[in-house]
């Protein structure tokens, strides 16, 4: 799932009532996961909320809305971005990666960051962030075929990787691993991660 | 039986076989999962029949002992009986945040009342997965 989708979408109860909608997505510091989100008014012109959504709370995430047990699901906005700082106690950049340079290790540029794609079971305790979508680079459109410069473009990441305010490092492995969609986007993650690993 | 074949139904006293009403709206209760009792409207007083009250749900009418089980709906029944708590025409969504479609009818028990399915635009879904009814939408458990 592309978190650009995650934004906006309504925060609902089992019970049926709307009480928020996603404004941000929190990543935890080393940007390998989904810590929370925080929340704004429901409304075109409703303001942020001084609540917020912690992962761990979250009942379902799907294409329509994000399920929440009840009103009490949401933490005071400072949880959130306090579990966002200490996940890994760096604090780097606050998660926001978009149009950061993705290079490999081998100092290869693969492209800028668009969006981030995250992978979870809805009832589990992590949400996964798996892969950025990149505008490709002219070197790596070179090498994919049926790609040109700026063509959107699929990375898969390790569990753990170096950010700074600018640059993502990969493995420079993670370009054989690249993918034009979403879907089989997994399986080129579990592969490359499994290769990561040093299993076959 | 399905909601748009109860609706309109005449509401009939078997005391005095007078017409006492005609069958409005419902209240589902999505705690138990059933409907608890009709709105009704043109009636001399009142405008709730509890389900419990009735005598029966007949295919051309709905047979209650007498008129004075028709009340001014209370506080909870109140809050079943408006927009909020319907379910006709509202987004369906299931725990794992994906929308179903919108509720088109409902069918349920004439004996009990028990909602025995939810008719979405293109598929039913069971009552029993039901979770909760709110502002915005219906909530049922994913399959």
């Amino acid at each position: 799932m592309r978190t650009s989708e995650i934004s906006a979408l309504p925060v609902v109860t089992l019970a049926g009532d709307d009480i928020a909608q996603v404004k941000d997505i929190a990543f935890s510091g080393n940007g390998g996961a989904v810590s929370g989100f925080t929340l704004a008014g429901r409304g075109r012109f409703a303001g942020p909320l001084k609540t917020g959504l912690l992962w761990t709370k979250v009942v379902g995430l799907g294409a329509d809305a994000v399920i929440v047990a009840d009103e009490s699901a949401l933490d005071p906005v400072d949880d959130v971005r306090r579990a966002a700082e200490s996940a890994d106690g760096s604090g780097a950049s606050g998660g926001n990666v978009l149009g950061d340079q993705v290079l490999t290790d081998g100092g290869t540029d693969l492209g800028k960051v668009v969006d981030v794609i995250v992978q979870f079971d809805n009832g589990s305790s992590a949400c996964d962030v798996v892969g950025y979508e990149i505008e490709a680079s002219e070197s790596l459109a070179a090498k994919a075929s049926n790609a040109s410069n700026g063509t959107r473009l699929l990375v898969p990441l390790p569990d753990t990787l170096a950010v700074s305010g600018e640059h993502l490092m990969v493995p420079a492995s993670a370009e054989g691993f690249v993918s034009g969609d979403l879907a089989g986007f997994g399986a080129a993650v579990s592969a490359f991660r499994a290769q990561l690993d040093g299993k076959p | 039986m399905q909601w748009s074949q109860l609706k309109k139904h005449k509401v009939v006293s078997t005391a005095t076989a007078d017409k006492v009403g005609k069958v409005d709206g419902f209240l589902l209760d999505p705690a138990t999962r059933s409907v608890v009792g009709l709105t009704l409207k043109k009636t001399d007083s009142g405008s709730v029949v509890r389900w419990s009250d009735l005598v029966a749900v007949g295919a051309d009418a709905v047979t209650v002992p007498d008129a004075a089980v028709v009340l001014e709906p209370d506080e909870a029944q109140g809050a079943l009986a408006d927009k909020r708590g319907s379910v006709l025409k509202k987004l369906v969504l299931d725990d794992d945040g994906n929308a179903l479609g919108t509720v088109k009818d409902i069918d349920l028990d004439p004996e009990t009342g028990a909602l025995r399915e939810l008719l979405l635009d293109t598929r039913t879904v069971s009552g029993d997965r039901l979770l909760g009814v709110g502002s915005y939408a219906v909530v049922v458990r994913a399959d």
